[in-house]
């Protein structure tokens, strides 16, 4: 398997279109990298500059210590996962993972030796006979891994393999590709708009928007300390709750007002607020609806940040509960227990847990206690 | 040479294409060559005549009269008023591996005609099924690419038509393929797959003379017209025109000042005269802008 660096990758296409700007990231051997973003970030883009199916504009893609920018796609080493795959749908299941090894005129033992070989690791041994129309989706999907495996690729680049499964399937098939990883040991590059997806399969995140990279961690640090509003809002579900909220520091307190809403900022907090000089100005609160609390002792434990509000909607998920309602014109998210007696048009208390608060430069949308 | 050779696999190629067995006394090189060119001329007829390619290839490019259509497609057994969705798809080099993958996908029975159209271009004739409807030409492009993408490790893009009702319609249809392709590499770069209805104001502007694009860009820039932007001045446009002309969401994005990116928008005003901010500038630069790239690459061509 193999260690990739991009080095201030840029991709501009011949009509001025941006694509990619400075991208800058090491992957390690056997690392599974997750790419993610809104459609049109620049991920896919990305992939297929390491893929070799798009010119590299500036910057230097290295694989393995090897410069790569002009190097043929054939001759990366890598194999690709798309989307749309298609089976061919005459040959069996073996001449499907075989066909890509036969166009490039490998020896017909070593074939099989690969094709039995990708076939016990997908559990795909008992089907080998069958045509495509005889496999389900996860089967088939399956299949287009193995013609992937086969090749015994340095790196696998897959964009948004699971994209056209339905929801039961592809958390299926998600559970089958962190396995897959596991077993190959590979070094995986995996693009998806889906942040679960990203969460459950990375072992580190490449947040994008707009071609530029946001951050880069672990699926639990982008989550506890986003780095900007972006990437707070995009990773989470249901998303961060925001709203404007006015600093004010008065010697060692600092409390953020929303509304008539009074909140006083914890000790962890406060100094990122005060060092920057915050006083007086408008910052993004946000905290994630887990972090809103109904309970009655938590309140009675947190007095300095208590809002009320109306429910407008109730939402029984069976082992949890959503709770929506606005904040000074801002609607927000609650995550609670589903033994809540609050119910659709209730006056309603909540506290915030003010230690897992984040808030954000309203203007540069960076943070400033994370 | 040694016709006796010549006029040997020239028999062989007679009987393989038409099926017909031949013997031919040639009593001197003099008669073996004539009957080695009559042959030949024979195959080619036959060729004509009979092979699927060569009436497709003819079809497209309108080299079969309308009143031969229905007859000849009879001959070949092709059916005239199938309903098909032709894609035409282009690479560095369409090779033994492209066709490959693609008869592979579109096996025979499926129907589907792949015709070279030159060394990096294909065209693919496809009937559709019961069921599918235009609305399934863009996945089934997406499918063709990302496959070829896949196996052969090449970057494709491809256009592909509306949907035909009958052979006849064939040669509108590889029109509309033909400018679908050459507006998308041109306008939408960045894309693989090019709808034949989805090309905006670029379908306008390559129509356009080029005496007319030259006058309305003498007219936006004066006589000093610009070769081309330099990528910076571009991706900070292109930048601020997907923001909906918005100061604070492009700065925030470029990672730069908002008085900085002030200035290079009033620097842009200087050098053009044109002040992006307005909504009647912004898109009278957004065209120029697509303009001076169609000149560049007729220039180029």
């Amino acid at each position: 398997m193999a260690s990739l660096s991009l080095e201030g990758i840029q991709k501009i296409y011949p009509n001025g279109f941006h694509a990619v700007k400075d991208f800058n990231l090491d992957i390690e051997d056997k690392e599974f990298i997750i790419f993610v973003g809104p459609s049109g970030c620049g991920k896919s883009t990305t992939l297929r500059m390491i893929a070799g199916l798009e010119d590299i504009s500036g910057g230097t893609l290295k694989i393995d210590g090897k410069v790569m920018n002009d190097v043929e796609p054939k001759d990366r080493d890598i194999a690709m996962v798309f989307q749309n795959y298609a089976l061919y749908p005459h040959m069996t299941v073996y001449d499907n993972m075989a066909f890509g090894l036969k166009l490039r005129k490998v020896p017909k033992d070593e074939i099989d030796k690969k094709v039995r070989e990708a076939a016990r690791i997908l559990d795909l041994e008992k089907l080998l006979d069958r045509k495509p129309k005889a496999l389900s989706g996860g089967q088939r999907q399956r299949v287009a891994m193995g013609r992937a495996i086969v090749r015994n690729p340095k790196v696998f680049l897959m964009d948004e393999p699971l994209s056209n499964l339905d929801a039961k399937l592809r958390v299926q098939m998600r559970i089958e590709i962190s396995k897959l990883h596991e077993n190959l040991g590979a070094t995986i590059i995996y693009v998806t708009h889906d942040q679960t997806e990203a969460m459950t399969l990375g072992t580190r995140i490449v947040v994008m928007k707009d071609g530029v990279v946001q951050q880069v961690d672990t699926p639990q640090n982008l989550y506890n300390t986003p780095c900007n509003l972006f990437v707070a809002g995009f990773i989470g579900s249901p998303q961060m709750n925001f709203m404007d909220a006015v600093c004010k520091v008065n010697g060692q307190d600092v409390t953020l007002t929303v509304g008539e809403h009074v909140l006083k900022v914890p000790a962890s907090k406060k100094k990122a607020l005060i060092d920057g000089g915050y006083d007086g100005k408008t910052v993004v609160l946000g905290i994630r609806p887990e972090d809103v609390h109904d309970s009655q002792a938590f309140i009675s434990n947190s007095p300095d940040s208590v809002i009320t509000s109306t429910i407008k909607v109730y939402e029984l998920l069976g082992a949890e509960v959503f709770l929506y309602f606005d904040v000074e014109g801002t609607q927000m998210t609650a995550r609670v227990n589903p033994r809540t007696t609050l119910r659709t048009g209730d006056k309603a208390v909540f506290a915030l847990d003010m230690e897992k608060i984040h808030v954000f430069d309203k203007e540069t949308e960076l943070t400033i206690t994370n | 040479m040694d016709y006796t050779q010549e006029l040997t696999k020239a028999l062989a190629e007679l009987k393989r294409i038409t099926g017909v067995s031949m013997d031919v006394n040639a009593d001197s090189p003099e008669a073996a060559e004539q009957a080695v060119a009559q042959i030949r001329c024979l195959c080619t007829a036959y060729k004509e005549k009979y092979n699927k390619t060569d009436f497709l290839q003819g079809l497209m490019t309108g080299g079969i009269p309308a009143y031969d259509i229905t007859e000849r497609a009879a001959r070949l057994h092709i059916t005239p008023d199938d309903r098909r969705v032709l894609f035409l798809l282009e690479c560095r080099h369409i090779d033994e591996t492209v066709t490959e993958i693609l008869k592979n996908m579109f096996p025979a029975q499926t129907k589907t005609y792949l015709v070279p159209v030159a060394e990096n271009t294909l065209a693919l004739l496809r009937p559709l099924r019961s069921g599918e409807t235009e609305a399934d030409s863009r996945r089934i492009a997406r499918t063709i690419v990302d496959t070829l993408s896949t196996e052969a490790l090449i970057r494709v893009q491809l256009s592909y038509s509306f949907v035909i009702t009958n052979l006849t319609e064939l040669p509108e249809a590889f029109r509309e393929t033909s400018l679908a392709l050459k507006v998308g590499k041109l306008f939408y770069s960045e894309q693989t797959v090019f709808p034949y209805n989805e090309l905006g104001i670029g379908r306008l502007i390559y129509q356009l003379p080029v005496s007319l694009c030259e006058n309305f860009l003498k007219e936006i820039f004066g006589s000093d017209v610009p070769e081309s932007f330099d990528d910076e001045t571009l991706g900070t446009i292109n930048r601020f025109f997907q923001n909906n002309l918005n100061i604070a969401e492009t700065s925030r994005q470029l990672h730069m000042h908002r008085n900085t990116l002030i200035y290079r928008l009033e620097q842009i005003e200087k050098r053009t005269g044109l002040d992006v901010r307005l909504f009647e500038d912004a898109m009278t630069f957004k065209i120029a802008i697509m303009v001076l790239n169609y000149l560049q690459s007729e220039r180029n061509h």
